[in-house]
């Protein structure tokens, strides 16, 4: 049981009820004489300042760049224009989206984060609970090898991923000569890059970036729901399955929403992938190119060229994260509400 | 294959209906399945692939055309890679490097992030937006972002650190070193200290940037403490200062372990790393090399993360469950 709880209002009540024949002022002057009130007072200044100053920041960088990105060649040249340029222009805009394609890649990227998270989010949910709440051979060693998946770099794995999924096949050892079975029953082994599949392949078996963080903040989540609420739903004669879908399923929304929120932003923002798994980039328009390739009409040969491209390069990371940030608004209170319950302590 | 049908069958129903089996075993099997995915990935995907990347990095290639068709040969030169990388001194050199930041930014990372976690905790004037702003860089700063920040803070060591305002130099020097120079050399600290507060200030944008995460890890221990501690805390008459170091810090200990391995994988595996960097740049001209490179790398990293773990785990307080 809770201890009942003192709310604001019950505390005005109390001081009203002792201090009631003061007036107000006499009150507040009796506040005053406490040396605690200005401690406090000047404690909460002095947080409140960091922590705005924190937020400058963090904050900064996106000022200067979005108003960088309005600024003409002119401005940029110009060293009195600071922050707010003279001259509005769109035109950095303009050609990030008519020559670099941008609302092509935008589809493409929102195409592939949305399928990828959704997968991830739910096969980081399965793994994560069948590691939290059953016991069986090999638990531990599977909890190992996510953990192991978590840590490699990789950098270290990337020549064989890109000749694996050049050629796929299943089992196959590429350097010890092995054949699969793809190849055995097709004559050849399937290409799949510069297609959405070698990073759906990898979210659907948890093996895709960070999966190993999503698994283990979703074994961590499950092994705090208490164990009475699946044991219960077995009595009345539910599966594991069903159990799991209609009983823990609702319950770990905020957490699913946290880890969905995760996957996509990272996906969203991913280039290593992006750009080993698709090798004919003018084909297929992809977030990374947005930003690669400075615009012909942008491109000048004067003095201030790298400064102006780093503009352009900037406005260009702005735009890739507008997306995120309007998706962000949305579902921050659940990543606090979804940590919160996630008890990942112990 | 009428066999294998009803053999597949049986297989199935023993996994589903056969009730002569304990509850136990049943929900073992069960939870087989919830996990299949991630076994088959591993043993389908992930094991080939791992296995091609350590003969990889122990094999030379060469592309010929036999009958109009591209064929590449593997020929096995053993260990050469991994004796060429050590005694290259470039790649030893960033490795060291790599280390060097790690020390520098790791240590600031986490106090930092427990500082404000602990800041955020409180009850203060527009938490709420405070808390939306801080986990801002938890979305936005991996992957493209991340190399979007790293050339521009070059173009901004290119430009003598000046920050014009432009946005062209979005995340240059926040503080000038000469200030926090003048301002600690009267206190007459060593030398070490004012290198290792200057190196800080220089980098609390990537250390703002980079505890996202271990913020919101840290706030969610926090959120786990029960406030009836703090209420007899209270009641027996504890300072802030008392309690947050006898009651606050040691409940939250085991989220510093968590936090200083994530830290380390993290800051290890970000592209923006030396290490990293060099065995990129080394990929482009010769893959297998740059693998047996980043297997080196690789278990420096398990090294680290198991030397911190090993002295971290000696520190941590456990509170007892019931």
């Amino acid at each position: 049981m809770d201890s009942p709880k003192i709310t604001k209002e019950t505390k005005k009540r109390l001081v009203v009820d002792y201090e009631g024949k003061l007036s107000a002022k006499e009150r507040l002057l009796k506040k005053l004489k406490t040396s605690n009130t200005w401690i406090k007072a000047v404690v909460n200044v002095f947080r409140f300042v960091l922590m705005l100053g924190v937020s400058f920041v963090i904050l900064y960088p996106f000022f200067a760049r979005i108003a960088g990105s309005f600024m003409t060649r002119a401005d940029v040249a110009d060293p009195t224009v600071s922050l707010v340029p003279k001259h509005f222009t769109l035109e950095i805009y303009k050609a990030l989206i008519v020559e670099n394609h941008y609302f092509e890649a935008l589809w493409h990227t929102a195409l592939l984060s949305l399928l990828c998270a959704l997968i991830q989010t739910l096969v980081a949910c399965l793994i994560g609970y069948g590691l939290a709440k059953f016991k069986f051979k090999g638990n531990k060693i599977l909890m190992g090898i996510v953990v192991f998946t978590m840590v490699i770099p990789h950098r270290t794995l990337k020549l064989a991923m890109a000749q694996h999924f050049a050629k796929f096949d299943l089992f196959a050892v590429q350097a010890w000569g092995m054949k699969g079975p793809i190849e055995g029953i097709f004559g050849e082994p399937a290409v799949l890059f510069n297609t959405f599949w070698p990073l759906i392949l990898l979210s659907v078996f948890g093996l895709a970036f960070k999966n190993g963080l999503y698994i283990y903040m979703m074994r961590q989540f499950f092994k705090g729901v208490p164990d009475e609420l699946e044991e219960s739903a077995y009595v009345d004669g539910a599966g594991t399955f069903r159990t799991f879908f209609q009983i823990i399923i609702p319950l770990s929304v905020p957490m699913m929403i946290t880890i969905f929120l995760f996957s996509f932003a990272w996906q969203w923002t991913d280039e290593f992938y992006t750009k080993l798994f698709w090798n004919n980039p003018e084909d297929f328009y992809l977030m990374p190119q947005v930003y690669q390739n400075i615009p012909d009409s942008l491109r000048l040969n004067d003095g201030i060229e790298s400064m102006y491209n780093n503009i352009v390069q900037n406005t260009a990371g702005l735009m890739i994260i507008v997306p995120l940030v309007i998706l962000y608004l949305f579902c921050q209170r659940y990543l606090v509400q979804g940590i919160e319950r996630s008890g990942l302590v112990g | 294959m009428d066999k294998i049908l009803t053999k597949t069958k049986g297989f199935f129903k023993n996994l589903f209906g056969n009730r002569r089996v304990s509850l136990d075993k049943r929900k073992a099997r069960s939870g087989y399945l919830f996990v299949l995915p991630f076994i088959l990935g591993i043993i389908l995907i992930y094991l080939p692939i791992l296995l091609d990347s350590i003969s990889f990095s122990m094999t030379d290639y060469q592309n010929t055309v036999v009958d109009q068709k591209p064929v590449t040969t593997y020929t096995f030169v053993g260990l050469q890679y991994y004796k060429e990388a050590f005694e290259y001194p470039a790649f030893t050199e960033s490795l060291l490097k790599g280390l060097q930041q790690l020390v520098f930014q790791v240590p600031a990372i986490i106090i930092f992030s427990l500082f404000i976690a602990v800041v955020l905790n409180q009850d203060m004037l527009g938490r709420a937006a405070f808390r939306a702003i801080f986990f801002v860089p938890v979305i936005i700063s991996t992957g493209l972002m991340d190399s979007i920040n790293a050339s521009d803070i070059m173009s901004a060591a290119a430009q003598g650190g000046i920050d014009d305002g432009s946005g062209g130099a979005a995340t240059s020097q926040i503080i000038s070193v000469l200030d926090v120079k003048s301002l600690f050399s009267g206190m007459k600290v060593g030398g070490e200290l004012v290198t290792y507060v200057v190196q800080i200030v220089n980098d609390v944008y990537d250390i703002i940037n980079y505890s996202g995460v271990q913020m919101l890890i840290f706030l969610a221990g926090l959120q786990s403490i029960s406030p009836s501690i703090y209420e007899a805390c209270t009641i027996d008459g504890a300072t802030a200062w008392e309690t947050f170091w006898k009651i606050t810090f040691p409940m939250i200990s085991p989220m510093i372990l968590v936090n200083g391995v994530y830290t380390i994988i993290d800051s290890f595996t970000r592209t923006t790393n030396p290490a990293m960097k060099f065995i990129q740049t080394t990929y482009d001209s010769r893959p297998m090399y740059a693998t047996a490179m980043s297997w080196i790398y690789f278990l420096i990293v398990i090294l680290t993360i198991a030397i911190v773990a090993g002295i971290l785990s000696s520190f941590i307080f456990y509170q007892r469950r019931d």
